[in-house]
């Protein structure tokens, strides 16, 4: 009987129902939590790209978000701006992502409005090795982007302090040198073709 | 040969410890214990997914046709750990977001249908818990061994505070899986000395 083929196929039906019914239940009963654990973080990297303070409670980071900022289309693409009370466009943070060391990395890129600087820079996902490449998100090496001059003709580059070139990440040269490309990429493609708002 | 609580026990926290006597579990040992805060949620997520599999294999032990039973115990392996990798997400983002995919790895995990294949299917529910719990413990005590030597000399800190008071400078390599390697070679090269002598002891 037990190892007769209808015994086998109902069991391994009512096993894989059982147990399907049982995560998907967890998941519907927890999925608003995940949902809202990620907005949080989104929101929190986009005000931490505008230099806006990303602390406090969820309820006090997304009063701050909305009341600084507002998401838009501009070159043809989707992004955000930082707007001012009075409506004043004060950057825009452009999405970005690209091949890293072992996966994609994404993030966004602050620039101001007059396209004349970097405002900030966060690194959302990315899979780089960690400790080493994984780096990129610690604030020793995204600070370095704040403020940070855009020169036409002139890409970001690592090199000596200060002089507008950044410090790479000791061991992780590949990671490094795949941000930058990523970053220029973006800075030569997609931000110079960014329309200047009015007012900004 | 009956089993007692005890000797469950101690088989699985040292005789037949999985990673340094067993040597199964290795790639999560190289992976996540670079950081003791990962090496510590990736064993909970780990003792927490072999004891239940453990548990419920063993209560349906009787009723699992036997030639399609690996088939069942992936398939219930596999539901405990999506349900660690959800919980995780809603409730540690921070942790989940740094284990990343090796959260989804704990399926592969050779551990869990160790136990499942070598205890659970032949022994009753209670002892299978505490053999797949105890497993599992022993797991976390050598990932936390190993993540104590790396964390503190690849990085000068223990779970994230810094130790490192007299600033020495700290090693690349200990970040790295192979310094995983070496440490758990040596390992076991310590354990099974010192399991050698003590059988020798007993004649």
């Amino acid at each position: 009987m037990k190892s007769g083929y209808i015994y086998t196929i109902v069991f391994m039906f009512i096993v894989s129902a059982v147990f399907t019914f049982f995560l998907a239940g967890a998941n519907e009963f927890l999925l608003p939590k995940i949902q809202e654990n990620e907005r949080l973080a989104e929101r929190k990297s986009l005000l931490y790209v505008f230099n806006i303070d990303q602390n406090g409670t969820a309820d006090e980071v997304f009063a701050r978000f909305d009341a600084n900022i507002k998401p838009a289309t501009s070159g043809g693409i989707d992004l955000y701006t930082q707007v001012d009370a009075a409506g004043n466009v004060l950057g825009y943070a452009v999405p970005f992502s690209g091949a890293g060391l072992w996966g994609t990395i994404r993030g966004y890129l602050g620039v101001s409005a007059d396209l004349q600087s970097v405002l900030g820079i966060v690194f959302t996902s990315q899979n780089e090795t960690p400790g080493l490449g994984g780096r990129i998100e610690e604030p020793a090496y995204r600070e370095q982007y704040r403020n940070l001059a855009i020169v036409a003709g002139q890409p970001l580059a690592y090199g000596e302090a200060g002089g507008g070139k950044l410090d790479a990440i000791t061991g992780a040269t590949q990671t490094s040198n795949a941000v930058l490309k990523i970053l220029n990429t973006l800075l030569s493609e997609t931000v110079s073709k960014l329309e200047v708002m009015p007012g900004g | 040969m009956a089993e007692t609580v005890k000797s469950v026990i101690s088989r699985n926290m040292w005789k037949d410890n999985q990673v340094l006597r067993q040597i199964l579990g290795i790639c999560s040992s190289l992976a996540v214990t670079n950081l003791m805060t990962n090496s510590l949620v990736m064993g909970i997520g780990l003792t927490f997914t072999t004891a239940l599999s453990s548990l419920t294999l063993s209560a349906m032990r009787n009723l699992i046709p036997h030639r399609i039973r690996m088939i069942v115990q992936t398939l219930i392996i596999a539901a405990y750990v999506i349900l660690v990798d959800i919980f995780l997400k809603a409730y540690v983002p921070d942790i989940s977001k740094q284990l990343g995919p090796y959260v989804g790895l704990i399926i592969t995990n050779c551990i869990i249908m160790g136990r499942a294949e070598a205890f659970a299917q032949k022994n009753p529910p209670f002892l299978s818990f505490l053999d797949g719990l105890f497993a599992g413990l022993g797991y976390t005590t050598v990932l936390l061994i190993i993540s104590f030597i790396r964390e503190l000399l690849g990085f000068g800190t223990l779970f994230g505070f810094n130790v490192n008071f007299i600033g020495f400078e700290t090693w690349t390599i200990m970040v790295m899986p192979p310094a995983a390697f070496f440490i758990i070679g040596t390992l076991i090269w310590i354990s099974s000395n010192l399991l050698a002598k003590s059988g020798k002891k007993k004649g």
